[in-house]
């Protein structure tokens, strides 16, 4: 496990989200990576009943990358507290369907090719809700290092060398906080709540 | 009664206790007002017991189930008015009442109806005949009971009289280590291993029998000295009667393989159990029978896992028989050797006798203690989930498993969690173990053999693991071990050993021993290198030079030739030792400047003798001395004098 940044990657006007990934897997294998299967990130919102006061959102998110694994996020105002759990907490949310309704029109996902080159880890995500392309996301790690300040600089050098000049790229906003902290797979699920609710917010692209 | 006393009772004048708050307040409840009383106590009449009265009375079974209909009703309503069921039930009996009014003012009319009385059932009124079969019933039933009586008087007294076992204290001591139960007539047993873990499909179901009284009169005849013949019979299965075990055996490997040895381990197999001919005693046949099943289960689960595994050279798996190789060129044969009374009986009796045993290897009862501990480790692993077990969740994954989720564990670290070792590996990885120890002890006791200067002693571990142990070396020589001694580790793994050398070096050797060999030479030579430079210390001599790896002479097989300069206090003399791993140590003197100095043409003063002179070579064989360090002292002794 080690230091995870993502990144969006714009979709250029007249493009298909299939031809920016497949732009991006031919860099990629030039460069000597290897596919290494394929990767799922989903993330369901779960809002709660009126009667039991201000309104909270819960979000339970997957990630391939640890497959026993519920991440839960509860935003509660300011805070937001997280939960790890395994897999029997998807079957707890059913229970707590009464105080806690699925906004089913929420459900997005990221998923595409995973590559590993050398110690990085790449994978190519397009962005799905409700099977409208929203966008493509670019999650790297770095697998031998935790620390984020130590080895922020080797990703953005490798970000920049993979997506191009035109990217502008700058450490998550969640990270900032974290940077001279022990990274931990939450963080990446933190990413990746960020950056799903940007994708929410804007209106649907073209199809994939 | 004129000291009786008069005692009062009444209820207390509290209140009942509705709640007590989390502050220990106690909330009472209100009394109940006078027609709250009333209600309470008029929900309490049991109207339905006057109502059966009424209708046995009347014996009208309509007005019963009426009745009945019409008291669960009033039960639902009740909680509308407290009156409710009191009113339903008067309404009731007051509709009775008026119908029995009508029906008896009609009846008195006599013109519709007329009140007969019943005639009643005309009963058998011979009452001698009853009197007869009564007795004769009574008579028989005396009879069963006057016989049963007169058996058990009779059994009890012979048992008495003759000293014989009585079978329900057996069943009782039986029942203390046994499984036991009743099923219609007949006891069965279960002497499997299901309660302890073990998911074996064969069953181990026996039947607990009376003996006959004949046959223990007849066996207590036979040994009267011996102990009581027991009254119970327990017939065991067939498949699991007789003799059985794991024999394990470690060989050579050899041209034909599938006729290895399983005729010479079948032969050592005792066929049948000592005192066979006479009936044995019950405990000891369970247990043996426990133990056939054990080593089925056992060797059922090897065989699987044998062919499961696919390793690079594939075990086999041939009849009752497991080859796997453990090193290259030794074998690992795991057999099922289990004998049948039947089997044995009609197998040619001169099969016991042991031919051709003697250059085969020998069963390895350790590796059998090892596959019988490791099978009821699973047994155990099987019953005993780890702490905490959850409410909710799924209850025989590892603790580990189970934090995976909370952890958040990646995919490698669940692909590495569900890696689990079978039986038949670990059992091959101790072979390998044990082989790799004796050969590891075997070259080490061969060195000591053969080097006598200096001296190589080796401890071992008393306490080691299955499939590590840990070997430490001392090399010194004797007389010179507080001067100096080189000492290293050597752990032996299951293919690999793992030195740990005195200058904290880490060596990784494979099974091949001659590396081995190769290294504890090199030390040896190491050590005697570093000894003469301590002896040298010792003696005041001073060491100008020294090279563990010099880079001349010929080329060693192994390692490099190793040398050194020693000068003596005063400076006049020198040592040089020079050693080669495959020559062996070579000591060199010179003096310089010598004691008688001649004026050549070349050298015309004596200063130039101060530049040293040439070498001459020690016959080392011909000194005096123990060994080599006390050589090399007595030299040093000699070099120093001031003559």
């Amino acid at each position: 496990m080690g230091v995870t940044v993502l990144q969006q990657y714009p979709v250029p006007e007249n493009k298909t989200g299939t031809y920016v990934i497949e732009l991006l897997t031919k860099r990629l294998l030039a460069l000597g990576a290897t596919q290494q299967g394929q990767f799922l990130v989903d993330c369901e919102s779960f809002l709660s009943h009126p009667q039991m006061g201000a309104t909270k959102t819960v979000h339970i998110l997957h990630n391939s990358e640890q497959p026993a694994s519920v991440f839960s996020i509860l935003e509660s105002g300011t805070k937001n507290i997280h939960v790890v759990a395994d897999g029997l907490f998807d079957l707890f949310m059913m229970k707590l369907a009464q105080h806690y309704t699925s906004k089913k029109q929420t459900k997005i996902e990221s998923k595409g090719p995973r590559f590993e080159l050398g110690d990085f880890c790449v994978k190519l995500g397009s962005v799905m809700m409700n099977q409208t392309f929203k966008g493509i996301l670019i999650e790297v790690e770095y697998r031998p290092c935790v620390m984020a300040n130590a080895v922020w600089s080797l990703l953005r050098e490798f970000l920049q060398g993979l997506l191009g000049a035109s990217v502008p790229v700058s450490p998550p906003q969640h990270l900032l906080s974290r940077m001279h902290e022990i990274y931990t797979p939450v963080d990446t699920v933190h990413q990746y709540l960020e950056h799903f609710g940007q994708y929410r917010k804007v209106t649907g692209l073209r199809n994939a | 009664m004129a000291n009786s006393v008069n005692i009062s009772i009444e209820a207390p004048i509290e209140n009942q206790i509705q709640e007590i708050t989390y502050d220990g307040q106690e909330i009472y409840q209100a009394p109940l007002s006078m027609s709250e009383n009333l209600a309470r106590l008029a929900q309490k009449i049991d109207f339905a017991k006057s109502d059966d009265d009424y209708c046995t009375i009347k014996k009208e079974p309509e007005v019963e189930v009426k009745s009945e209909e019409d008291s669960k009703e009033p039960g639902y309503q009740s909680s509308q008015w407290p009156w409710d069921s009191v009113r339903n039930k008067l309404r009731d009996a007051l509709t009775q009442v008026c119908v029995l009014a009508d029906v008896l003012s009609i009846a008195k009319e006599k013109r519709y109806m007329i009140l007969d009385p019943i005639q009643a059932e005309q009963q058998d009124t011979r009452p001698m005949l009853q009197v007869y079969g009564r007795k004769k019933a009574l008579g028989a039933a005396a009879a069963v009971l006057l016989a049963g009586v007169e058996r058990l008087r009779a059994s009890e007294t012979m048992r008495l009289s003759r000293n014989m076992p009585d079978f329900h204290i057996d069943l009782l001591r039986l029942r203390q280590n046994w499984r036991l139960k009743k099923v219609s007539n007949t006891i069965v047993g279960d002497l499997s291993y299901r309660t302890a873990g073990s998911k074996f499909s064969q069953t181990g179901v026996f039947e607990v029998t009376k003996a006959p009284e004949d046959q223990i009169a007849q066996a207590m005849s036979l040994n009267a000295a011996g102990p009581a013949p027991s009254a119970l019979r327990v017939a065991v299965p067939p498949e699991l009667q007789g003799v059985a075990f794991i024999s394990v055996l470690c060989q050579k490997e050899q041209e034909d393989v599938v006729t290895a040895t399983l005729s010479s381990s079948a032969v050592n197999c005792p066929g049948s159990m000592p005192g066979e001919g006479a009936e044995l005693h019950w405990q000891q046949k369970l247990e043996a029978a426990q133990n056939v099943l054990f080593c089925k289960e056992l060797f059922a689960r090897l065989a699987a896992e044998a062919v499961q595994l696919d390793a690079s050279i594939p075990h086999m798996v041939v009849g009752n028989q497991i080859m796997a190789t453990v090193l290259p060129g030794i074998q690992l044969l795991i057999g099922l050797c289990h004998n049948n009374a039947q089997n044995s009986n009609s197998s040619n009796p001169d099969a016991v006798k042991p031919e051709g045993t003697a250059g085969k290897s020998e069963h390895d009862h350790v590796l059998e203690h090892s596959l019988h501990q490791l099978l009821r480790a699973v047994h155990h692993a099987n019953t005993h989930h780890p702490f905490p077990h959850p409410a909710t969740g799924p209850l025989g994954p590892s603790k580990r498993r189970c934090l995976a989720g909370p952890m958040a564990a990646d995919r490698y670290e669940l692909l590495d969690m569900s890696k689990e070792q079978s039986l038949l590996e670990q059992i091959i990885q101790q072979a390998q173990h044990f082989f790799m120890r004796r050969r590891s002890e075997y070259v080490l006791d061969t060195i000591a053999k053969e080097v006598k200067d200096p001296l190589i002693v080796s401890h071992w571990n008393a306490l080691n693991s299955p499939t590590q142990s840990c070997v430490k070396i001392n090399i010194m020589a004797s007389g010179y071990d507080a001067v100096c001694r080189t000492s290293l580790v050597v752990h032996v793994g299951e293919k690999t050993l793992k030195c740990i050398c005195r200058d904290g070096k880490v060596r990784h050797l494979s099974y091949e021993l001659q590396e081995l060999r190769d290294l504890i030479y090199c030390q040896i030579y190491q050590h005697q290198m570093t000894a003469v430079q301590a002896v040298g210390r010792c003696m005041g001599w001073q060491l100008l030079a020294s090279s563990s790896h010099l880079g001349s002479g010929p080329v060693e097989p192994l390692g490099n030739a190793s040398s050194c300069l020693l000068a003596s206090p005063n400076g006049d003399r020198m040592i040089a030792i020079r050693c080669e791993p495959s020559v062996g140590m070579q000591v060199f003197i010179a003096q310089s400047p010598r004691k008688d100095f001649f004026s050549s043409e070349l050298v015309q003063d004596k200063k130039w003798e101060n530049l040293g002179g040439a070498f001459k070579e020690i016959k080392l064989d011909k000194m005096e001395g123990k060994n080599f360090l006390n050589k090399m002292e007595l030299l040093m002794a000699c070099l120093s004098s001031p003559s």
